[in-house]
Order: C-alpha cells, then structure tokens, then sequence
C-alpha cells in the first residue's frame, strides 16, 4: 500500500476516533450525569409537569391538614397552613428558589409522576391525573406547636420520636422562617448569619459534650472495662491537659454508674483512654457515627476522629469533647435504640402515601437498623439512665408518676458558650417517647435549661399522641 | 450495476418512515390537516423516487445516498414535529436540494477540466467573502447571512466546496506548482486568510471546518514536515489570538468549561441542549412528548439536542454511526477512484460532512465548544440542504468517474 492510501486511513480511523469520543461522551453522560441535570431546579420540563398537576396535600398523623393545593383562576396555588411550624419539615416548593424538605424529597409522589415517560403515558390513560398524591406524616400537629412554643426565643431543636417505630413525632429546629413570604424575604433569610435555612435536628452538627457518655459507657460494657473503680480527684491531667469536673469538685471514689449518673468527666476520660481509641470508634460507628443515617429529609453525618492523635485527644473522645460532632438526630437515634432494648428503628417522618383516591400507594416504617448491644448491656444503660434522673444531673426532667431515663450534656465549644444538651425517654418500663433537646451556645447546662423542656414535650406527648401500637 | 444493490436497505428505510410518521399522525391526530399528509407522502415520495432514479443512472456508490436518505428523513420529522410550517418548507428545500444533487453529479460528470481552473476557485471563494461583508447582515452575531432578493443564503457553504476544489487543483497539480519553492507557503497564506475572514464574521465553526480540511489533506498530500508543523503552530497562534482578541471566542470556552453559573445568558443554549439531552435519556420522551421548543434553535443547530430528546440518546448515537457510514463510504470512493483529483475532492467532501457533524454535535453535548453550525442533511435550512446536496452530487460523481487511460495521473 503506497503512502497515500496508508495516510488516508490513517485519517479515517482519526475521524472515527472522534466519532467514537461523541459515543462514549453521551453515553458516560446518559449514567452519571443526566439526573441530576435533569432535576436541576432552571429544567423547565420540571415545571412543565408540575403546573398540570395539583400538587398532593400534607397531613399529620391525625388527619390534619398542614398543605394543601388548590385551584383559583386556573392558577395552582400551594397553601401553607402554617408559615413557620413546619418550615424545616415540609420546606418550600417555589419556581424561582427550588425546593426543600418533603416538598423536594417526595417531589415525584406528589406530583404522581415520573415524568412523561411512556409508561407513564399509559398509567396515566387507566388513572388520569391532574392531582397528585398525598402525604400522611408521622408529625402530631399539636406537639410540633409544644415544641415550638418551648423553644422560642432560642437556637437549636427539639425533635421526639417514638423508639418502638422510629416515628418522628415531632421535629423543630429554630431560627426557623416563614414559608408564605419567602419570596419576597429570599435575600434575607439566605444571607442571615444564623442560617434559618439549616434544620438543625438533622442538618446541625454540634459537640454531643457528656450525651455521649452513653457511647463510650456501651464501649466499656461491651469490652467489660465498667467494673474499676476509680477515685475520683475533680481533675485528671493527661499530657499537660487538665480534665475538670464540673465545679471541679471530686467525686471521690465511684463506679461506671454513679460517674455516668454524676456525668464525672474525669472519670470517662481515663475510661477512653483504657478503652483506646479504636474501641471507643468502633461503637460510634456501629451507631451512625462516620455513617449517613437513612431518612426522609436530608442529613448531616456525624464525625467521630478517623485516627488517633494523641492521649488528650482520645480522652476529649471519651466525654465527647475534641473534635466529636453530632447530628441531634443521631443522638436521639442512640437513646432510642438503649430505650427499645438494644433495636434501634430506622427514623421516619412519612408514613403513607396516599393516592388522590384514597388508596396507599406506599407506607412506610417498621424498619430495623440493627441491634447496637446485648441484652445485659442495654439493661444496665437503661439503669443507669434511670439514675441520671432520679439522682444525678438529670432530675429537672423528672416527672411525677412516670419513670423517666436520659442523660445531660453541657458541651465546651469554640464560641465559649456551652451547648446545653438533654437526651432522654419515657415511660421507663415501656418507653413510647424518646426526646433529644440541643440549645446552641445556651451558657448553661443541659441539666438546667434542657432537661425542663424535654420532660414538658414528654408529658405532653404520653397525654396527647394516639400512639399506633 | 444498478441490479447489484440489496433493496434490504431502502425498504428497512420505509419502515423507518411509516412508523415515524404514524407517530407523526397521532401527535397532530386533534388538528390533522393537508400539511402533515402532504409532508407524509411527500416524504416517501421523495425518497421513493429519488432512489430508485439515482440505481437507474448511476453506476458509483449507491449508499451514500441512501445513508442520506436516512438522515434527512429523521430531520424532515423532527422540523415537522416542532413546527409544521417549517418541515413544509424543510420539504421544498429537499425537493430544490435533490435537484441540485442531480444537476451538480451530471455537471461533474460533463465537465472534465475541473482541475485547470484554480483561479476560478480561488475568484468564487474571495467574491463570496466580500459579498458577505459588504451585503451580509449580523444574525446570531454571526454575519454570514447573505439576502439576495429575499432568499438569504450563507456564502460560507458554498465557500466550503471552493476550498476543497481549489486544494484538490493544487495538489493534482502539485509537481507544476512546486516549480514555485514557495507554492506550499502561498497556499497555507491563502488558506489562512479565508480562516481569519471567517473569524472577523464571527463564524467560528466554519472557521474549524476549513482548518480541518486542509490539516487533512495536507497531512496526506503534502511531503514536507515543516509544512505541517507550521500548520499547527499557525493553529495554535491563531486559537491564542482569537481568544485574546475577541470576546465572543472567550465566551464559547467559558461556557463550555462551565455553563452553568451563566445559565441566564451566556451559558443559555448549552444548558438548555443538555436538559434536553439529559431528558430523552436513551429512549427518549416519544415524538411529541417531549419539550425541545425550550431549547434555542431546536431544530437548526441544536436539532440533535431535540432528537436526542425525543428519540432518546440511541437515536442519537445512530445519527453519528450514519455519518461515520458517510464518511466511510466517503473515503472507500477516494480509494478506489483513480483519478487523482477527484479522489481529493471525494476525500475533502467526505472529511467537510465528518467535520462538521463532529463539531456541531460535539459542542451540542459539550464535549468541545459550542459554535454555531448546521448538522449536514438533518437541520433546518435553505442553505445548509442545497449545498450539502451540492457536494453529495460532486461525492456521487466522483464514486463513478472513470479516466481514460492516458489521464492516468499518478
């Protein structure tokens, strides 16, 4: 073959190369990329669809409707019932700003499409559609308002749960904003230096302070390091660093459990630093630390150091100081899982959906997690719990008549005022509501001005949620 | 010869056509009118006969044609689909399109001294670049558009076939002109030249087809590294110009970096090509359910954008396997053909179709940046289909063009 043939196919194969490029190009495109293109918020097909279907309602657990849509002058209006309450939960759907919370994550449910596909085309000439499904949330109405009332006027969230079912009964996360005026408040709240936007129950990451004592107190049950006794000197000096108690006042000589109900800092923190790093990490992670927690809305994961880096620093670890964050959330999830005898229930928000009909397209819930310990362990946790009340920091939750079980947390942190935390369930003997309360940069304790709010959400929760079981 | 060719393929062709139209039917089924019918048969009419005359009269290549056949098909249905008015007028100009492919493959075949009249080529190609400047008007910020007593045309895609016969004249000749040490140097000048006009029209894509065409032929008929070294630097040079120098170069590789903080203006169009990709994923919405009347330009430039939309990505990728087909059969013609000059012109025909299917859907799906040109045979456009079936009529001649012995030339 003389050289012009050679080169002229030398060039052919050269075409053929960029040809194949576009091949490889749209097909690459076609699976990694196209779908969140296609979601993105300025895709006018998105809206295309959206504007022929009323958008589904939103209920609460019993039947109260919290949105809705409706028709008026052949416009699609979306009425939020409440401007605020559920602002983090339900979130917004608007054209110009997108979309967030249940009104994002349940977009496709409850616009009763997937787009005009042709399998689509067809269900849709069996069903016709025009109305889109609704939603059946686990939230009771009235204790999302409790909730709100308790925690006005500060930051942070409340969030209760039922640990039996993972339910979320209710979910409040403040500053918060209003939903009605978000279009002409949008520059505002965006740019506000205390992030309305954020729902801090599953989005903030805070320093969990003594409330994950109850992580370092399994890792101990669970490696059987719980039975020394330790004398207790109100300090502990680990490389320099000197470990206080609160008041910096000794405990004198106390087991695990008293350290736990007392919240002895100095204690826990040579416990970690028998235990070691690795141990310590183990049981966070098998607790969601490092790990996304599957829910309905969007979460943040909590952070547990990946590697060691000094005594001081795995002795922070062990009364969650250092560089521990975590998710309200997941702490609930913890307590909720020592609450249920070990079974931590997978955390829901929605539990039908429910087709313009009536029928339950899906319905959620009853999902297990996994089993975080054994059955000894968990009951000397929920023990010990007992006694953070009934003779530790804990007693601002007690209430009358009803056994209650939790653990205080007042985190250090770089804004030098403390978080106050309180985690805790009740009724002891059958707990239906667990509650997690985070006050961000509260100055005080979590004994003192956590503990009270979370025992008035549980006592209006065991007096006013029907409870499904 | 005409016998020796399967009719699998035209008849595999017609049910292509007969589905799609019967999609064609049901999208306008509420408001059926005489356009779609007449579109319809039109259609299958055209191709019908198109065909089976071109099997009668020629004795070259028949597949080029029918791989054609094919692509404007598509097009014709998805012009029609967005707008019914213009698929009408997308038939009138196939209609006027296939005529010139008739009148340009027997105008190749009579005439025989194509490749004596360099001059000629290079008078046509520098006449049409002054009656851009001085008659054409800015459309798209691009001014390449020429109206000549209403009809408006773009100088550049006949300016294309200029080029590649006055390359083809030159290098058929190339042992006469090399008496001149300089000839190469004048050659790449006036290549070069042509370039930087397109670049003032603010054509960039054409400019692209140009480069790429002489690289090629360069590459293959013209012995001597430095000339192609000089080539690319030029290429380079001018790439670092042009994107110092205007902005609207600037633009295109912003854009085609990251389109999308600039999604409201700039980036525009790019994004809007690739929702709609994104949207047809590989099946596509079906014809008439999708949206590709979002995208800008849906069916000219960014028609495989709207394609991909509604016939789904493997559609797609079935237009850009037709035209490396094309191209194929394309460069089997130069191979067999003897005739030097020909062989040149079927090579630079074949490479300008590659080309610019390559740079058009190349910046539809942003894997190169967007410039503004039409997909050959399939988008929408008076100009873009006659001169495309100019060059196919040239391709098909030279598929047969057979040299008397002493013409010889090699």
């Amino acid at each position: 073959m003389n050289r012009e043939s050679k080169r002229i196919i030398t060039l052919f194969i050269s075409l053929c190369a960029g040809f194949i490029l576009l091949i490889g190009y749209l097909s690459y495109f076609q699976i990694f990329k196209a779908e969140a293109i296609r979601d993105n918020q300025y895709n006018k097909r998105l809206w295309i669809d959206e504007e022929q279907v009323l958008r589904g309602s939103i209920i609460d657990r019993d039947g109260e409707v919290l949105v809705y849509s409706q028709e008026k002058n052949s416009q699609v209006e979306r009425i939020y019932k409440y401007d605020y309450l559920y602002s983090h939960i339900i979130g917004y759907s608007t054209r110009e700003y997108g979309k967030s919370g249940l009104e994002k994550n349940f977009n496709s449910y409850l616009i009763n499409a997937n787009r005009n596909t042709a399998i689509n085309e067809v269900i849709n000439l069996i069903n016709p559609v025009g109305v889109g499904n609704n939603l059946e949330l686990t939230i009771q109405n009235d204790l999302q308002k409790k909730s709100r009332e308790l925690l006005k006027g500060k930051k942070g969230s409340i969030i209760a749960m039922d640990p039996k079912t993972g339910e979320i009964l209710s979910m409040i996360s403040l500053p918060d904003f209003n939903v009605n005026t978000l279009k002409d408040n949008w520059g505002e709240i965006s740019e506000d230096t205390n992030s309305p936007l954020i729902n801090r129950g599953i989005q903030g990451l805070y320093t969990p302070g003594s409330t994950f004592k109850m992580v370092t107190a399994l890792s101990s049950l669970k490696y059987h390091e719980d039975e020394n006794i330790y004398n207790c000197e109100g300090t502990l000096e680990v490389d320099g660093y000197i470990f206080k108690d609160f008041n910096s006042t000794g405990h004198g000589s106390i087991g695990l459990k008293e350290a736990f109900s007392k919240s002895c800092n100095t204690y826990f923190a040579s416990l970690s630093l028998e235990l070691g790093h690795d141990r310590v990490k183990e049981m966070a992670e098998s607790l969601f630390f490092n790990r996304r927690i599957p829910f309905d809305l969007d979460t943040s994961i909590s952070r547990f150091p990946e590697r060691e880096v000094g005594k001081t620093d795995v002795a922070a670890s062990g009364i969650g100081q250092g560089r521990i964050v975590a998710s309200p959330l997941n702490m609930l999830l913890i307590t909720s899982a020592i609450a249920n005898d070990g079974e931590m229930m997978k955390p829901y928000i929605v539990q039908r959906v429910i087709s313009p009909q009536g029928r339950d397209v899906e319905v959620f819930g009853n999902e297990v997690l996994g089993n975080i310990s054994s059955q000894v362990d968990i009951s000397l946790m929920q023990e010990m719990m007992k006694d953070v009340i009934n003779n530790g920091t804990g007693n601002n939750a007690r209430i009358r008549n009803v056994q209650v079980a939790g653990k205080t947390g007042t985190a250090e942190n770089a804004s030098g005022k403390n978080h106050a935390w309180f985690v805790g369930f009740a009724p002891y003997d059958d707990p239906k509501v667990a509650v997690v309360v985070i006050l961000e940069e509260e100055g005080s304790s979590g004994g003192s001005s956590a503990a009270p709010i979370a025992r008035d959400i549980m006592i209006y929760a065991l007096n006013n949620i029907k409870f499904r079981r | 010869m005409g016998s020796s060719i399967s009719k699998i393929p035209i008849r595999l062709l017609f049910i292509f056509e007969i589905l799609s139209l019967s999609l064609i039917f049901m999208y306008r089924w509420d408001n059926l009118d005489f356009n779609t019918f007449a579109t319809g048969i039109g259609l299958i009419l055209l191709v019908y006969f198109s065909n089976s005359v071109l099997r009668r009269i020629s004795s070259g290549d028949h597949y080029i044609f029918l791989i054609v056949s094919m692509m404007f098909s598509i097009g014709l249905i998805m012009i029609f689909r967005i707008s019914s008015d213009l698929g009408v007028k997308q038939l009138l100009w196939l209609l006027i399109g296939i005529g010139v492919f008739f009148l340009s493959y027997f105008t190749i075949k009579k005439i025989d001294v194509w490749d004596k009249m360099i001059t000629l080529y290079l008078g046509v190609a520098y006449g049409l670049f002054a009656m851009t400047f001085i008659l054409g008007s800015r459309l798209r910020g691009a001014i390449n558009w020429v109206n000549i007593g209403g009809v408006s045309f773009q100088p550049a895609e006949v300016t294309k076939i200029a080029l590649i016969f006055f390359l083809a004249a030159y290098y058929f000749n190339l042992e006469k002109y090399s008496k001149n040490k300089y000839s190469e140097w004048i050659v790449m000048g006036i290549v070069y030249s042509y370039i930087g006009l397109l670049f003032l029209q603010r054509d960039l894509g054409t400019a692209l087809i140009f480069f790429g065409i002489y690289t090629g032929l360069q590459y293959i008929y013209c012995s001597g590294r430095r000339y192609e070294l000089a080539n690319l630097s030029l290429a380079v040079l001018g790439g670092t110009l042009g994107y110092v120098l205007f902005d609207h170069v600037k633009v295109r590789v912003t854009t085609w970096i990251n389109p999308w903080p600039y999604i409201n203006d700039k980036g525009y169009q790019i994004t809007q090509s690739l929702f709609a990709i994104a949207e047809g994923s590989y099946f596509g919405t079906g014809l008439g359910r999708g949206n590709p009347a979002f995208i800008p330009l849906s069916y000219n430039d960014f028609i495989f954008s709207s394609i991909s939309e509604e016939m789904g990505v493997f559609t797609g990728i079935g237009i850009i396997m037709l035209f490396v087909l094309l191209v194929y059969r394309g460069f089997k013609i130069a191979l067999l053909q003897n005739h030097k000059f020909y062989r040149i012109v079927a090579l630079g025909i074949s490479l300008m179709f590659g080309l610019q299917a390559f740079i058009i859907i190349g910046g539809a799906i942003k894997v190169i940046p967007l410039t503004g040109l039409t997909l050959p045979f399939i988008s929408y456009g008076g100009s873009s289909i006659v001169s495309s079936f100019l060059a196919l009529g040239i391709l098909q001649g030279a598929s047969e063009k057979v040299v008397k012995e002493d013409e010889y030339n090699e």
